[in-house]
């Protein structure tokens, strides 16, 4: 039922879309109507470099997204469980996690030209501390009698950290990793974009370049159907990853 | 202290990354295996003469694997190319002006593109709209200009212009927007006149919009508008690679200049130019050899515009 609301929402979008231009509203030269853009995508998708283009956005969005995942949990982890470095670094990170991503372009283009590493770059910054502040505050959250408890039982560094912090951390690492996907395509978009490392953005800025008016719409539609796939996938992720956890169960704990 | 050390941590990160980011920018030509050079262009009509030269085996004749990166703008290439990333570049004149006034060791090695020199036939132009009361770019005094690039070559140009036409080149104002924004903009009066090149010449054309200049004409004749550029120190270092590389350059400009067909259909590979608009556009012309006259007069309209504050020194601007 929600999910067929879904689709009438989209659809009745779509045709609004579509009458818009038909009312001269906005000539049809700058918003073409939803049927144009659609048989547009149509062509596009019959196009290898097409393919191409799109291979290369979820390359550079699942490369970041990894490096920034995998950063982002073996550092918080680490800085977590150590009280002193977490006081050390706290003003730090406070510091550079509110830089945008994208004030670091030039010194990326600057380092690494227009290539895939720099747009890796944004990416990787951008979503490294949506994962890291997450994966502290789960850290943070470890109940302290389950840690008493640990400590009497001497759990061992490796066991207690399996055991002990890894259970209590995985639902805000299972956070930070769904903010980190939108956030990540988000920034890959941008860097193609602007920086014209290879991909869907840089085929926008393309079409964008040509005059190409409906070639940029359908590209700019094809990133949306990423970010709604990204997040279904994440969503699917998330549940899988924490069916024990009672947020997921959906049972009423004990 | 704490504080001190995480500078200290971030600076230490940055030198290290920009130790890996920069490459050698003359790598050594090794005997027997091609020269891989990479040169950054932007997806536009001016540069078909180097796409049509790679497909023509002009490059790989005189062993070079050529790798053509596609940039947004001349200040994406500059520094990758001073940087050693790209090994030649593509920009306009007054970039290149502008870069040298500030000490950045570049070097012109080849022409680029042309005006074609003829006024109202121009693959760029001065435009208003039908009913606008501007009848020549004199009437400009006191309106509003789209340019894309503020104090570049298009302002310069269009000051040019409305000097030619007998008015006040500094009364004219200017607006900083992208060349795919102007027509829509023109079109909406957020603007007087614009400024565009092809293919964004075709879409305004089809609405209506009147020519008042071709200020590429006007600024100079024959104007060279953008050259292939390189680095002081690859020139340095490998003289034999810049050397192939501009003789392979010239052969793609002749090319080009005399296979109009083939050059609009290059132009439809690495653009998404639409197939009708292709084979409308007025396309540049290609000569081999840059116009050194256009470049100094492009200079001295630049100190004259206050764009640069002395002439630039062609001698050491050129290789």
């Amino acid at each position: 039922m929600r999910f067929l609301l879904g689709l009438i929402g989209l659809i009745g979008f779509g045709a609004l879309l579509e009458l818009v231009p038909a009312t001269g509203l906005i000539p049809d030269r700058y918003l073409p109507p939803t049927s144009r853009i659609l048989a547009t995508a149509a062509d596009e998708v019959a196009d290898a470099r097409f393919w191409n283009a799109l291979l290369d956005t979820l390359i550079t969005w699942g490369l970041g997204l990894g490096i920034a995942v995998a950063g982002g949990v073996a550092v918080g982890v680490l800085i977590g469980s150590v009280p002193l470095l977490r006081a050390a670094t706290a003003s730090t990170i406070e510091f550079l996690r509110p830089i945008p991503s994208v004030a670091l372009i030039p010194l990326a283009v600057l380092l690494y030209g227009s290539t895939i590493t720099s747009t890796l770059i944004l990416v990787v910054y951008a979503s490294f501390w949506q994962v890291l502040v997450q994966v502290l505050h789960g850290v943070a959250d470890v109940d302290p009698v389950a840690r008493d408890t640990a400590a009497v039982y001497r759990l061992g560094r490796w066991a207690t950290v399996r055991y002990l912090i890894w259970p209590t951390t995985l639902p805000y690492a299972v956070t930070g990793f769904r903010l980190a996907a939108s956030v990540a395509l988000i920034l890959a978009i941008t860097g193609e974009l602007i920086i014209g490392s290879p991909g869907l953005g840089k085929e926008i800025a393309v079409a964008q370049e040509s005059g190409a008016v409906p070639q940029m719409y359908a590209l700019v539609v094809v990133t949306g159907l990423i970010g709604v796939a990204a997040n279904l996938l994440t969503r699917t992720a998330e549940r899988r990853v924490l069916a024990w956890h009672p947020s997921v169960r959906g049972e009423v704990p004990a | 202290m704490r504080r001190n050390l995480a500078a200290l941590l971030f600076a230490t990160v940055m030198v290290t990354g920009a130790a890996c980011g920069s490459n050698d920018p003359a790598p050594p030509s090794t005997p027997g295996q091609p020269d891989q050079v990479k040169v950054g262009v932007i997806p536009i009509l001016d540069v078909a003469p180097i796409y049509l030269g790679k497909q023509k085996g002009f490059f790989s004749n005189r062993n070079i694997e050529l790798t053509l990166e596609q940039a947004q703008g001349g200040a994406a290439i500059v520094p990758a190319v001073a940087s050693g990333q790209y090994q030649f570049g593509f920009s306009n004149v007054v970039s290149l002006l502008l870069a040298q006034s500030r000490n950045l060791p570049l070097k012109i090695v080849c022409n680029g593109n042309n005006s074609t020199g003829e006024d109202g036939k121009d693959f760029a132009g001065l435009f208003v709209k039908a009913d606008s009361p501007i009848q020549t770019a004199k009437d400009l005094a006191g309106k509003k200009v789209a340019a894309n690039t503020l104090k570049n070559i298009v302002d310069t140009s269009v000051r040019a212009s409305v000097r030619k036409a007998g008015g006040d080149p500094a009364s004219v104002q200017f607006a900083e927007l992208p060349f795919p924004q102007q027509p829509a903009a023109l079109e909406s009066g957020q603007v007087d006149a614009i400024f565009v090149v092809e293919p964004f010449q075709q879409q305004v054309v089809a609405q209506g919009a009147r020519k008042i200049a071709s200020s590429y004409v006007d600024t100079a004749p024959n104007l060279t508008v953008a050259t292939y550029f390189a680095s002081t120190q690859l020139i340095g270092q490998n003289p034999d690679l810049v050397k192939r590389f501009v003789e392979a350059m010239k052969e793609s400009l002749a090319y080009a200049d005399s296979h109009p067909d083939e050059a609009r259909q290059i132009i439809g590979t690495y653009t998404q130019i639409p197939a009708d608009v292709i084979a409308k556009v007025t396309l540049p012309k290609w000569p081999a050899e840059v116009n050194r006259e256009s470049v100094q007069k492009l200079s001295e309209l630049a100190v004259g515009d206050g764009l640069l504050s002395k002439p630039a020194d062609l001698n050491a601007l050129f290789q």
